[in-house]
């Protein structure tokens, strides 16, 4: 069934964070529903929620700044403040009739009637926080969604069951916004731009489905179930950080399809909230409340020229010219003072710090870093620094000028020197990364919006040494496995804290208990990593040479740092070498056979421009040229991957035979012309034998 | 919205920029582009039925309304026309780096075939200037010539680089044509027939001009710039991350107006408003643009806009009609509208905030806890300053920018540079480590050539913690000739070259020229000057007598013309004879010369040695055949061995000629730039002269008469 839905805007008000906005349930026979939204300036508001006496219209509006909980009724007037007496500020919260449900980054808290019941302390940081509806459950069942791709399911203080999810699920709603039939039925989205429905029963979570998010975009920031195609069934409308929303049906068999996709570029980033009757209402990153209705706009062609505009627009604009007309003026009176001021030789001048929605993740599909920058107003440009080897790749959505500069490495330690001089209004951008194992450093990035008086911020991101690993909840342990066994005086937060320089998505608050356990994947090899550790002894486990051996090196410089001595023992299995080959070969054959097909695809065509027809070739090259299009595409969507594949057998090359004490880069060359000569066995034989 | 009213698919490979319409039969259009395998193919969807198929034109077995046309060369060029005066159809010509074909379709003949020395990188069919019949002009390496229907050469000039784009339009207002030619130089160069008349600097390789209405056209460069330039102002320019494949003016909206239509590499299509370069309809091709062109193909009496992609993929529009209000985007006015105006109101809430925030804290004072926010002292200014800095042992030649603030407090933490033509790209970054930080910063900069360049610079400005930076813009113009350095090595050997030419100016304004021209720290105020040349060595001179007759002395031949060309234009003159005298170059040119000789004739030999070949080839290939039908197997392997060995001496022979050739075509483009060289030492009707006097004395192989004209500017003495 098609959709069509249109824009229309609102207002524009300040930042607004996620979660931002409700619609306050209709009373009586008013026909339309009031939005209502708070944003950033005056103290930063990170959750709003509605609530009220069980079985009641939920009303009343609670919102959550800092360590407090306010609470207003409809009307705006309040009528409850309260201390969580949490030390840190609350970003995630629930409230569902007398219950309230807090999260700071990584404590839960749940209130009743403003009375502390329970405590829990999560493992990895809370990112939302949702509870069963207890009218349908008859029970109080809390559910964190957690940074570490887990939705903890609690129960009173303890952890009731964990819910494995594919990506760190960032937000959860219950479907059909009352949980179904039995109230059990969650909704997840996780910010690699997945979604899931999963059912948590008493005894355990039932997945019911997951969505992939094959066409790359962006990561899920809100969800939320409404009939907006008015066949009865419910839809799931869900809205991207990369300024997508969509609406998902629900066919016959319960399973989501895609019913309209609606790309809104020029808002970006976003939260969707909920909608009006026929509307789905959305806020933007950049303040932006808008709608997109299922009415066709009129569009009103008088006998004249002019487009009639309807008169509340004509208000509107009227409205807006207005104030616009006095706030220039207010705005020419504080230029001028901030002019004079430049005379003094006492005054200063501070500019307050502009706010920047930044994400830099890494995607699982081409293990490269995304890093998407968002700003208020539109962006000058930015200036991308590095200290260590990264490759810029160009992004499609991304219209901004690049320019790369010449770079000082010796002097200055630059590896990387880029601008980018944005198009006009561009409040969004977004750029790819490509990082090297074992080579770790800052990336730096400078944000310069069009706003006098003109500044401009920094923001840092890390790039780890072992950059392209991800969490992952299992590992197969029958692979050949090298060791690396560390021991010596150190305490748990100490090699903690090393953990968490070396390798991504581990939580930077030392764990509770004696000592713990993390599963790691490389993203592009699919080489394993087991890292357990407690006080003064840590053991590190990979498929991998190269990847123990990145460890080895860095763990070593960190302890050197803190001058602490420690005891590396490790353990080389033979096999492991040859098994991450033959798990590298198909992967590094596909690539090959790819490349000389692409190669072909020219001269082919011109051969069966030059016949005529392809029916002389045989069928392979007639193959090559009916698939050349998907080659083609195929082909370009993996720029340089056979060179990192080469770089990383290279790599795990020189590494087995550094454990061995031998330097073997001399050799390099030979391998490399093996490499080009790709057979599995010549080059198992290879390592065997140098 | 506008949407295509017809998509479609060749399945023909389209080379960019090689697409046109032609209407060989006088009446019905048909969509011509070259393809791969030095292919053009014709499409015809108008008399579909069984055509004859002869001499180049073959039918292609794929799809019966292409025809397929077999150059066997590399096409660079094509475009089809009104060539002869009492034809009905167009020609279609068809250029590549050897020869010019002229063809008529209809007929199925060639009209002539040309060889052309300097290749063919781009062609334009029309009217110039004066000269009565229509030429088909073509740009190749530094050479532009013209030719008439049959093939004569009408007309001959030469520019200063390869040239990459032509378009024929009114540039002076005359209602003549005049030539604009875009070239791998950076200029844009207008012609009156072979009179120079203006040349305009860009800052990237020219790859497309395209007439807009009046004097007004459009341009594109290899960077990806487009704009639109009036005369020699330029009205607009954008940039993007793609290119610009193929540009053309075409009134979109129905205004009357044309618009300038833009096809871009990521396979964006955008139509922008000739005066504000505002988008007015986008669309997009799965793959790159190849070439946009206008014709009725529905043959319904209105003109579409057709866009073709490197894939084969071709779509028409239509103008918008009235309904459409100019409106061809799915955007609604009144949404547009609130929503600028809401976000002007937003920035202007921003900056208010700003100004509130930094009078909040100039009351209460710095606190620790705020110097994140980059706090600096109001009156924080920065200096900058050009020098000129000779080669030492770590570091080549540059000109220092110094940037420094006076507070000692503040640190500089970035400098962003914005400059055409002088960075790799369009920026320059300094970026000091951490332990280098300071309130001063320098950064060499090595213009290649000698072009006037705006700096705009953005230094980032702050204390050493803050993570948030003042940015201060400044704009600084570097002269043109700025790589010249005032203090001379005294054992430098003397010039040999010189130009010599008189004016009737006082010396002052030659010293506000050179005040002007060049990087002098305190200023000079005689005319006599001697420069280090950075860049290539060696010492610049310039004297000036009592009379007025002013010398460049130096080694460096463009150098000498750029300084003519640039203080005539600063004083005016409109005519302006020299005499010049390069001793080292005029004997590299009489080598060059004699090497063409040389490559000519090795070239011949070549080519009879082929044609003996093929008879031989001929020969063995018959009796090859003879010997299989008999059934002699031993003979049949034996010749089939020879042929084969027959067949490798040849490709190694044409290895040979396509070697020399290349080393012929480099000769060709060094005498051509000789001449151009020669040209730019006078100014006017004397330039002129001096181009055609040259032009003739190598034709009629006169060296000595070539090279003095090079030196006193005629032929006569």
């Amino acid at each position: 069934m098609e959709l069509n839905l249109n824009q229309v805007d609102y207002l524009q008000v300040g930042v607004t964070s996620q979660k931002i906005m409700k619609l306050l349930p209709t009373v009586g026979r008013k026909a339309t529903q009031k939005p209502v939204f708070k944003s950033l300036p005056g103290q930063k508001i990170s959750r709003l929620e509605l609530g009220g006496a069980l079985g009641t219209p939920q009303e009343k509006i609670f919102v959550c700044s800092g360590s407090e909980v306010r609470a207003y009724t409809k009307k705006g007037k309040q009528f409850l403040t309260f201390e969580a007496n949490l030390t840190e500020s609350i970003n995630a919260m629930h409230v569902s009739g007398a219950d309230l449900f807090v999260c700071a980054s990584y404590i839960y808290n749940h209130f009743c009637d403003c009375k502390d019941q329970d405590y829990y302390l999560s493992g990895d940081k809370i990112n939302d926080v949702l509870c069963l509806p207890v009218e349908t459950v008859g029970r109080t069942v809390p559910i964190l969604a957690c940074q570490d791709r887990v939705l903890r399911v609690l129960q009173g203080s303890n952890l009731l069951y964990d819910v494995e999810v594919s990506g760190p699920p960032t937000v959860l709603e219950l479907h059909n916004r009352d949980g179904g039939k039995d109230g059990e039925d969650v909704l997840y989205g996780t910010a690699d731009g997945k979604l899931g429905l999963v059912r948590i029963t008493q005894s355990g979570p039932i997945t019911s489905w997951e969505l992939d998010n094959e066409k790359k975009k962006g990561g899920v920031l809100c969800i939320d179930t409404f009939d907006i195609v008015g066949d009865g069934v419910k839809d799931i409308l869900v809205g991207r950080d990369d300024g997508t929303v969509e609406v998902y049906g629900l066919d016959s068999s319960n399973e989501p399809t895609l019913r309209f996709e609606n790309s809104v570029t020029s808002i970006q980033g976003g939260c969707v909230g909920k909608e009006m009757y026929d509307e789905v209402l959305t806020t933007t990153y950049t303040g932006w409340v808008s709608g997109l209705t299922t009415e066709p706009q009129q569009m009103v062609a008088g006998p004249g020229d002019e487009i009639k505009m309807s008169r509340e627009t004509q208000g509107r604009v009227a409205a807006l010219r207005g104030e616009l007309e006095q706030l220039q003026l207010k705005v020419l009176q504080g230029r001028e003072k901030y002019q004079q001021s430049s005379q003094s030789s006492t005054a200063v001048s501070a500019v307050p710090v502009f706010s920047i929605n930044d994400k830099f993740t890494l995607c699982q599909d081409d293990a490269s870093y995304s890093l998407t920058l968002e700003v208020q107003t539109a962006i000058d440009n930015l200036l991308l620094q590095s200290d260590v080897p990264i490759d810029l790749l160009d992004v499609d959505k991304n219209s901004a000028v690049v320019s790369f500069s010449e770079c000082d490495s010796e002097s200055n330690g630059n590896f990387l020197l880029a601008t980018y001089r944005c198009q006009a209004n561009t409040t969004r951008l977004e750029l790819k990364v490509r990082s090297i194992e074992g080579q770790y450093g800052t990336l730096q990035a400078y944000v310069t919006p069009r706003l006098q008086p003109k500044t401009s911020q920094v923001r840092q991101y890390q790039i780890k040494p072992l950059s392209l690993h991800q969490r992952i909840h299992t590992i197969d342990q029958n692979r050949p496995m090298n060791t690396l066994r560390l021991m010596g005086q150190f305490s748990f937060a100490e090699i903690h804290s090393w953990v968490v320089f070396c390798l991504p998505e581990v939580p930077e608050k030392t764990p509770a208990g004696e000592s713990i356990t993390f599963y790691f994947q490389n993203t592009f090899l699919g080489t394993q990593l087991d890292a357990t550790y407690c006080k003064d002894d840590a053991n590190f486990k990979s498929d991998n040479i190269s990847t123990i051996s990145i460890l080895k090196d860095v763990l070593s410089k960190e302890a050197t740092k803190r001058k602490i001595n420690l005891n590396i023992s490790y353990e080389v299995n033979e096999d492991s070498v040859n098994h991450t080959l033959q798990m590298i070969h198909p992967k590094l054959e596909y690539q090959l056979i790819l490349a000389k097909k692409v190669q072909l695809i020219d001269a082919l065509k011109e051969l069966q421009v030059h016949e005529g027809n392809a029916d002389f070739l045989i069928p392979e090259y007639r193959s090559i040229l009916d698939e050349s299009a998907k080659l083609l595409e195929e082909y370009k969507k993996q720029p340089a991957h056979l060179e990192r594949l080469y770089g990383m057998i290279t790599d795990l090359f020189i590494d087995k035979f550094k454990f061995k004490g031998q330097n073997v880069k001399t050799k390099v060359s030979h391998l490399l012309e093996i490499l080009n000569n790709y057979e599995l066995n010549s080059l198992m034989d290879f390592f065997n034998e140098a | 919205m506008l949407v295509p009213i017809f998509t479609l698919k060749l399945n023909h490979k389209i080379n960019p920029r090689m697409v046109t319409v032609g209407k060989y039969d006088g009446v019905h259009p048909c969509l011509t582009a070259a393809t791969q395998a030095g292919k053009v193919f014709i499409h015809n969807p108008h008399t579909r039925g069984q055509r004859p198929t002869a001499h180049r034109l073959s039918q292609s077995t794929q799809d019966s309304d292409i025809s397929l046309l077999n150059i066997n060369q590399i096409v660079s060029c094509l475009t089809a026309g009104t060539l002869g005066p009492n034809t009905t159809g167009h020609t279609l010509l068809v250029g590549s780096q050897t020869n010019l074909l002229a063809y008529d379709v209809h007929d199925n003949a060639d009209v002539f075939y040309k060889e052309v020395a300097d290749g063919a990188n781009s062609i334009v069919l029309g009217k110039l200037g004066d000269i009565k019949s229509p030429l088909a002009i073509i740009g190749g390496n530094c050479a532009l010539q013209g030719f008439d229907y049959e093939g004569n050469d009408k007309f001959w000039t030469v520019t200063g680089d390869n040239v990459r784009s032509l378009v024929l339009c009114d540039f002076t207002g005359d209602g003549k044509n005049e030539l604009l030619v875009g070239s791998e130089d950076f200029d844009i160069r207008v012609f009156r027939e072979d009179e120079l008349v203006t040349e305009m600097a860009e800052n990237e390789t020219v790859t497309s001009l395209c007439h807009m209405h009046g004097s007004r056209f459009g341009y594109a460069l290899a960077n990806g710039t487009v704009g639109v330039y009036d005369r020699t102002a330029r009205y607009w320019r954008i940039k993007s991350k793609n290119h610009a494949m193929s540009i053309k003016a075409f009134d979109l909206n129905a205004d009357g107006v044309v618009e300038l239509i833009t096809g871009w590499s990521n396979g964006k299509i955008d139509a922008r408003s000739d005066r504000t370069g505002e988008v007015i309809f986008k669309d997009n091709f799965s793959s790159s643009v190849a070439g946009i062109v206008e014709g009725d193909y529905r043959m319904d009496g209105q003109i579409q806009l057709i866009c073709t992609s490197v894939e084969g993929e071709v779509r028409g529009y239509l103008p918008a009609s009235k309904e459409m209000k100019g409106n061809l985007m799915d955007a609604s006015v009144e949404q547009d509208l609130i929503r600028d105006l809401s976000q002007r109101k937003q920035n202007l809430l921003l900056e208010l905030r700003n100004y509130e925030e930094n009078a909040k804290v100039a009351v209460s004072g710095v606190s620790e806890g705020e110097s994140k926010m980059g706090v600096i002292p109001a009156n924080t200014q920065l200096q900058t300053a050009l020098s000129v800095r000779r080669a030492t042992e770590s570091q080549r030649a540059h000109i220092e920018l110094n940037i420094s603030t006076p507070n000692a407090e503040t640190i500089i933490r970035a400098v962003l540079i914005f400059a055409e033509g002088i960075f790799e790209g369009e920026s320059h970054v300094v970026h000091p480590s951490v332990q280098n930080l300071s309130g001063c910063v320098c950064v060499p900069i090595i213009p290649p050539k000698d072009i006037p360049v705006d700096l705009h610079i953005k230094a980032f400005v702050g204390g050493k913690t803050s993570a948030l930076f003042h940015v201060f813009e400044i704009t600084r113009q570097l002269p043109r000739f700025s790589m010249y350095d005032l203090n001379v090595d005294p054992s430098a050997g003397q010039p040999t070259g010189r130009v010599t030419f008189s004016i009737n100016d006082r010396p002052q304004r030659v010293v506000m020229w050179l005040n002007q021209n060049f990087l002098l720290p305190e200023g000079i105020d005689s005319p006599d000057i001697t420069f280090n040349a950075l860049r290539g060595g060696g010492l610049l001179k310039i004297s000036m007598q009592p009379s007025g007759e002013i010398t460049f002395s130096t080694d460096d031949i463009d150098l000498a013309g750029d300084l003519v060309q640039s203080l005539a234009s600063f004083l005016a003159i409109e005519d302006l004879q020299a005499e010049a005298d390069f001793p080292i170059y005029f004997k590299e040119l009489q080598d060059t010369l004699s090497e063409v000789d040389e490559f000519h004739s090795v070239h011949q030999k070549l080519t009879a040695t082929m044609a003996d070949h093929s008879n031989f080839v001929r020969n063995m290939l018959v009796q090859a055949e003879d010997a299989r039908l008999m059934g002699d197997w031993r003979t049949t392997k034996k010749r089939y061995t020879e042929l084969y060995d027959l067949n490798r001496d040849l490709i190694n022979e044409y290895k040979i000629r396509s070697n020399n050739h290349r080393a012929l075509l480099a000769r060709l483009k060094s005498v051509n730039q000789a001449i151009q060289r020669a040209g730019r030492f006078r100014v006017g009707k004397p330039k002129n002269l001096v181009i055609t006097a040259c032009r003739d004395a190598i034709k009629n192989n006169n060296i000595n008469a070539l090279f003095k004209i090079m030196r006193i500017g005629t032929s006569s003495s």
